[in-house]
């Protein structure tokens, strides 16, 4: 705490800020030197108080007292108190501004903006942060949170992994980034430290800061919808113990036979044509995912390579179809039909009966041009988990029977929003059933089964009787299905702003699903959260683009590569507090005795090791 | 496509065809020695990049203080970084006993990003390097003149060949990679094998990048490698594991992308598609390379 700033009273356009220190100093790096600051005194009270509250919380996690999680709480209550008087500072100053009616409209804009962009700092960040863990750790004595801690042990090494891709990202942009002052007077050594690590925290607020507001949520949304199905695809090939990395590839196909469709597909068969549009993308994607699949079982060679040479190959005919007008063969020039006219490598625009329109035109059920959005979705959603936990026989069938009647009856209702429009669009509705039908498949059906067998012990699924090149042809065939359905974002949802396929189109998702379906652990619904998370921090990443001169969305590339590493290694936790205790354990430990010797070196509820499973794969297949 | 063949056979192509095979070559053993210890390798594109991008940046910081022997340095800092990352793989995949492919995937993730934050800190611009101002020197008469990575690549050859079945070290590092557990009852540190193995992978793979970027052109450009890491981890298995094999199957795929360079340039084909043709002809040389040739422990985590 005293070693960061403990707020930004006030943050100019390109990330200047006037910074509050616990001691009380405030340092102005803006070139506005004369704006009036809100009174600090309170905070400055809140934020010793919170300091004093930390220290006994140490010195009681130390002595391994029983209290120090009320401790612990206390900090976090403090921490969060000073945060909101902070808040309600700014919001104090931010009304004034806009009350003042000497200031010209722009002037006015850009004070009102200066204040509503201060907020807490590290100083008062971190404090919060570490009495939440303390509280947490406090009362994980007792056994009923110890035991709801331990159903979360999964999260562990995505949560280890973030941390430490996060810190490591933290000095990167320390090193990076020179301190931004636009005061004209220079720093002192102290003083340039307080810049820089303020500079660590606006980074990552602006990162994160997406899911605060209910606009850029939106576009997240839309970011994380192309993740959701590579992030899928990758992780329906772990769970068999292969690796795809061939989403790009696959995505590509299926966003060209997505087009065909789309543009050259009878218009009468009306939304018929998107649906076969969307059935296409999925074929062609399931395609360009079987070739490995099939050349691994057939003839032992490694998915990981052909994956990434047909990603070569997918981007050569994407160029080749919609590239340029004209190609040469055996040295005449043929006109390239599917290019639409003009110098933008892009082809035609689809028929209107294939476009998956946006969810806000969708879900708008205001009148007059207002927007209101339908609860219907969130109520049928609500009843349907509601319904599920209270009955008993037959929950699915009836909560579903339940959340479609209460939908129906609550569509017309809505909640008035103001949204500036977002190319959301009904391709997160079918990624949203992809991830659906991801885990019915994988854990409600034998087919499910026997892949998961083959992905665990190629070897004793065999001799079950599983047939080993089967499967791993059909676990590749699906993948690619998947990631090639996240063609229908970019084509018929008009994620490129146009309902076309372009040249441009971000293939580059499928190489982060890898990232997805490590953070996810391979299920579906982590699937789901982290390329929420992801799309999150992509669309902060533009405005942090926007704002510094050194620091641009490649950061975000970087931190996406460390989660990975991080995962890789286990979030470099001991195997014995990542994997459940054995029961043995458990046991033992309830009747007070000390366990016979247990092998903790290897991990309980195993997820395939992709490298091993790959080579026993190919033994297996090829007996 | 008479004029096809006369082009082929002008020295011109053979200077194309060796400046294709050198990074696929060197690479490739490369990955021949971390292989043969029993790791898998799939990090090898993501080292040339850094390796390339290391070279880049430093000849071009030190020419001022060092003028022409600047490219020399470069060479150096290209196999420093490239060992060094590599050793991030070694330490993941030995002591953390990581899924060695998911390493491999997250240092190649790494190199998608890494290179354009640093060139972003360094120049202000994220896909290029600033040109440098002497780049390798050029061996040779007339159009055969190559950059010394040409000659060390050929060289690598017979040195990894006499290292791997001359020397106590390369029998050791084929036990480790066939049976760790029997190669450690007689005494060999596995650990200490698996480490060098991968570190000096990441050291040739790093020299294939400083060729791309100081000895072939004389900047970092973003997607420099274009695959070359992956083809060459495919004609490690199209050569079996073997460093007569691992030159037969780079030459071969070095000959494809040179012809492709060529055939790209007539009008007989879209230069898109024949673009295409080296990716296609490596998955078609994997149907007809059968896997019982790799080293037994590859993959495996080692427990001991």
């Amino acid at each position: 705490m005293l070693l960061f700033p403990l707020a930004a009273l006030g943050r100019g356009f390109s990330a200047d800020a006037v910074l509050l220190h616990v001691t009380g100093s405030v340092m102005n790096l803006t070139s506005n030197q004369q704006a009036p600051l809100p009174p600090t005194g309170t905070i400055l009270a809140l934020a010793w108080a919170t300091l004093a509250a930390l220290a006994v919380t140490l010195a009681g996690a130390w002595q391994r007292q029983r209290w120090f999680w009320v401790t612990g709480l206390l900090t976090f209550g403090l921490a969060t108190a000073a945060v909101v008087v902070l808040g309600g500072a700014l919001d104090d100053q931010t009304k004034r501004v806009l009350a003042d009616t000497t200031l010209r409209p722009g002037a006015k804009r850009q004070l009102g903006n200066f204040y509503a962009s201060g907020g807490m700092n590290l100083g008062l960040f971190l404090p919060a942060l570490a009495g939440l863990i303390a509280a947490g750790a406090g009362l994980s004595v007792r056994p009923r949170v110890w035991q709801a801690f331990n159903r979360m042990r999964s999260l562990l090494v995505p949560a280890a992994a973030i941390g430490l891709a996060v810190l490591v990202g933290a000095v990167v942009v320390l090193i990076v980034q020179p301190s931004v002052n636009q005061s004209g007077t220079p720093l002192s050594l102290w003083g340039a430290w307080l810049a820089k690590s303020d500079l660590v925290y606006f980074v990552y607020s602006t990162l994160f800061a997406p899911v605060t507001a209910l606009n850029p949520l939106l576009d997240s949304l839309k970011l994380a919808t192309p993740l959701i199905f590579t992030g899928l695809s990758v992780a329906f090939a772990f769970r068999t113990g292969l690796f795809n990395i061939g989403a790009p590839g696959q995505l590509t196909m299926g966003a060209i036979a997505a087009m065909l469709v789309g543009v050259y597909g009878p218009p009468s068969l009306g939304y018929g044509l998107l649906a076969l549009s969307v059935l296409a993308a999925a074929a062609g994607g399931a395609l360009w995912g079987a070739i490995p699949g099939l050349l691994k079982a057939r003839f032992g060679s490694s998915e990981v390579i052909n994956t990434i040479m047909l990603n070569y190959i997918a981007s050569s005919v994407l160029v080749f179809l919609i590239g340029s007008d004209s190609f040469p063969f055996l040295g005449r020039e043929y006109p390239q039909p599917l290019k639409a006219e003009g110098s933008n490598p892009q082809s035609e625009l689809l028929n209107g009966e294939a476009q998956l329109r946006p969810l806000l035109e969708v879900l708008n059920v205001g009148q007059n041009g207002q927007v209101a959005l339908s609860i219907g979705l969130l109520v049928a959603l609500a009843a349907f988990v509601i319904v599920r936990l209270l009955v008993r026989k037959n929950r699915s069938l009836i909560a579903l029977a339940a959340a479609a009647a209460l939908g129906a009856l609550t569509w017309r209702i809505g909640i008035p929003v103001t949204v500036t429009g977002s190319q959301l669009n009904g391709a997160f509705l079918i990624a949203l059933l992809c991830a659906a039908g991801f885990g019915m498949l994988m854990w409600r059906t034998a087919a499910g089964y026997a892949l998961r067998a083959v992905g665990l012990s190629p070897k004793a699924a065999e001799y079950g009787g599983i047939s080993v090149a089967k499967n791993t042809i059909l676990a590749m065939t699906i993948a690619g299905m998947f990631a090639g359905l996240a063609g229908t974002h970019y084509v018929n949802g008009g994620a490129l702003d146009e309902y076309r396929l372009k040249q441009n189109m971000p293939v580059n998702v499928g190489f982060d699903g890898i990232a997805v379906a490590l953070m996810g652990q391979s299920t579906p619904a982590g699937v789901v959260a982290s390329s929420v998370l992801f799309g999150t921090i992509d669309t902060g990443a533009v405005s942090v683009t926007t704002k510094l001169a050194k620091v641009n969305s490649d950061i975000v590339t970087v931190l996406k590569a460390l989660i990975v590493l991080f995962i890789a290694a286990g979030g470099f936790l001991s195997r014995r507090v990542t994997a459940p205790p054995p029961p043995a354990l458990v046991a033992a430990a309830s009747r007070h005795e000390t366990p016979a010797t247990i092998d903790l070196s290897k991990p309980l509820t195993p997820q395939p090791n992709v490298a091993q499973a790959s080579e026993d794969i190919t033994r297996e297949g090829n007996k | 496509m008479d004029g096809l063949f006369a082009q082929i056979l002008t020295t011109a192509f053979l200077a194309t065809f060796i400046r294709s095979v050198v990074p696929l070559l060197l690479t490739a053993l490369g990955g021949l020695f971390s292989e043969r210890s029993g790791v898998v390798n799939i990090a090898l594109e993501g080292l040339i990049i850094f390796g390339a991008l290391a070279a880049a940046v430093s000849t071009q910081l030190l020419t001022p203080s060092l003028g022409q022997a600047a490219p020399w340095v470069g060479w150096l800092a290209g196999m420093l970084v490239g060992g060094l990352i590599a050793w991030i793989h070694a330490v993941l995949s030995i002591k953390y006993r990581a899924d060695q492919v998911i390493s491999g995937t997250a240092i190649n993730l790494l190199a998608t990003g890494v290179p354009a934050v640093v060139l972003t800190a360094l120049y202000g611009v994220s896909n290029e390097s600033p040109k440098v101002e002497y780049a390798l020197p050029l061996w040779g008469a007339g159009e055969l003149r190559f950059s010394p990575p040409v000659f060390f690549a050929f060289l690598a050859v017979a040195i990894t060949w006499y290292v791997m079945y001359r020397t106590p070290y390369g029998l050791r590092l084929r036990a480790t990679g066939e049976q760790p557990g029997a190669a450690a009852s007689m005494g060999v540190n596995v650990r200490r094998m698996r480490y060098s193995a991968v570190i000096l992978s990441g050291v040739l793979a790093g020299t294939a990048g400083a060729f791309l970027s100081i000895g072939n052109l004389d900047s970092y450009v973003r997607n420099i490698s274009a695959g070359a890491g992956f083809i060459a981890l495919a004609a490690l298995i199209f050569g079996q594991w073997k460093p007569l094999g691992v030159l037969g199957a780079t030459l071969l795929f070095g000959l494809l992308q040179a012809l492709s360079i060529v055939l790209g340039g007539t009008n007989l084909l879209p230069s898109t598609l024949v673009q295409a043709l080296p990716y296609l002809i490596t998955i078609l040389a994997l149907i007809f390379t059968g896997r019982s040739r790799a080293p037994k422990a590859l993959g495996r985590p080692y427990d001991g």
